[in-house]
């Protein structure tokens, strides 16, 4: 069923590595995020209420599902360094309707803001209704590939991620990193093989876009696969250095 | 070189002089740490004016019109006060967001820069913003680019003639 705070003393929560992400230990290890909109949920996904510190308070968390969010298989996957943490500004390219940014919202907290770029008016309309709930995100309804466009609604970012699913995204990174990321930011990007080349093996793919990034100031750190949660999808996580 | 800055805010318009501007004229990994210390760019850049939009409805039309490239009235309002002093021996340059630079020259005749400097002058702006606006705190900027942003991507939605089913309100 829906919500509820089943499992309730029996689960035991415990940080994860990653700061303001958690994992929810009761019969089965779930990661969750700390909900900032208490006895809601986003998008159907169950929550869990766990003792606080004080005696008679609970903390809601919201099951976070890595066969619904790329960001959360990457986590999963023990990619070592996303750069979203409580307080961080993020720019989340390819939002969609807003189920993953919903999560990153937890993460950064009150203190963070995420830019939310979606370019699709269906789920646009999705995501400007979530981003009511949540004040932390600013909903963006417009094309990522001009970031001119959009650039009076933002501040310097701490972390781009990006999950647009599209043959030029490395160029999309690009083009928003330097009106907006802050030098020695963090990129995080999600590649689907598929949508950049259906012709040749996905691993060639992923060494031909991160080629890419590398050409475009980005240093590449590390590279993780998303699998099981997705096939032939691969998380890349890189270093902007505007002048090396 | 660049002898002004033009930051466009979801609070309002942004001038800015550039000083210093001889120095930068190679980017390198010295100029870039003077941009990313505000101590440094603090004196690379000096706030010349701000100014506010009057309302919500004030800064969307604004938006709208620089997201097409359009000059407000309001803009050339403020570039005009701003940008006419002419000082002995010396021309404007206005570092300026690519996209609106040939639209300012032939518009309003204003030299414009948007090469890598002036882009990495407007990037500084960019991160030093809430110490460089004085007055304008953290907070208040992501106030204004939260209701700024909800009503530009309202207006999208609504404005899309393709849509099959509606959702005005």
């Amino acid at each position: 069923g829906r919500g509820g705070a089943r499992g309730g003393a029996n689960v035991i929560l415990k940080p994860h590595r990653h700061p303001g992400i958690f994992i929810a230990e009761g019969k089965e290890s779930l990661l969750v995020t700390k909900n900032l909109v208490p006895g809601e949920a986003v998008y159907g996904e169950k929550r869990i209420s766990i003792d606080g510190g004080v005696e008679g308070t609970k903390v809601e968390y919201r099951v976070w599902n890595p066969f619904r969010s790329k960001l959360a298989a990457g986590v999963l996957n023990g990619v070592d360094n996303i750069g979203i943490a409580p307080g961080k500004k993020v720019l989340y390219l390819g939002a969609a309707s807003g189920t993953s940014v919903s999560h990153v919202a937890d993460i950064v907290g009150p203190e963070g803001t995420v830019y939310a770029v979606e370019f699709s008016l269906r789920s646009g309309r999705d995501l400007i209704s979530m981003a009511k709930k949540r004040t932390n995100v600013i909903p963006i309804v417009e094309d990522a590939r001009t970031p001119q466009r959009y650039r009076m609604l933002l501040s310097t970012v701490d972390v781009i991620f990006a999950d647009v699913a599209q043959p030029d995204q490395a160029r999309i990174i690009s083009l928003n990193a330097e009106y907006f990321l802050k030098n020695g930011g963090f990129v995080v990007i999600s590649i689907k093989a598929s949508c950049i080349d259906s012709t040749v093996p996905a691993e060639a793919v992923f060494a031909r876009e991160v080629e890419t990034l590398r050409q475009s100031k980005i240093k590449p750190l590390e590279q993780v696969t998303l699998e099981p949660y997705e096939r032939d999808h691969a998380m890349v996580t890189g270093v902007y250095q505007r002048h090396s | 070189m660049a002898t002004h800055a033009l930051f466009e805010t979801s609070s309002g318009y942004a001038i800015f002089e550039v000083k210093l501007h001889d120095v930068v004229g190679a980017l390198d990994k010295a100029v870039q740490a003077s941009i990313d210390d505000f101590s440094k760019f603090n004196k690379m850049v000096s706030l010349v004016s701000f100014a506010p939009f009057q309302n919500a409805a004030h800064a969307l039309e604004n938006m709208n019109d620089l997201s097409e490239n359009t000059i407000h009235p309001y803009l050339r309002d403020i570039l005009e006060l701003n940008l006419a002093k002419p000082k002995k021996g010396s021309s404007v340059v206005l570092a300026v967001n690519s996209a609106l630079a040939p639209v300012l020259k032939e518009q309003m005749g204003i030299n414009c820069s948007s090469k890598e400097v002036a882009t990495d002058i407007l990037r500084g702006i960019r991160e030093h913003a809430p110490r460089l606006l004085k007055g304008l705190q953290d907070t208040d900027i992501t106030k204004a680019q939260l209701g700024l942003g909800h009503a530009y991507s309202r207006a999208k939605l609504k404005f899309n003639v393709n849509r099959i089913d509606n959702m005005i309100i």
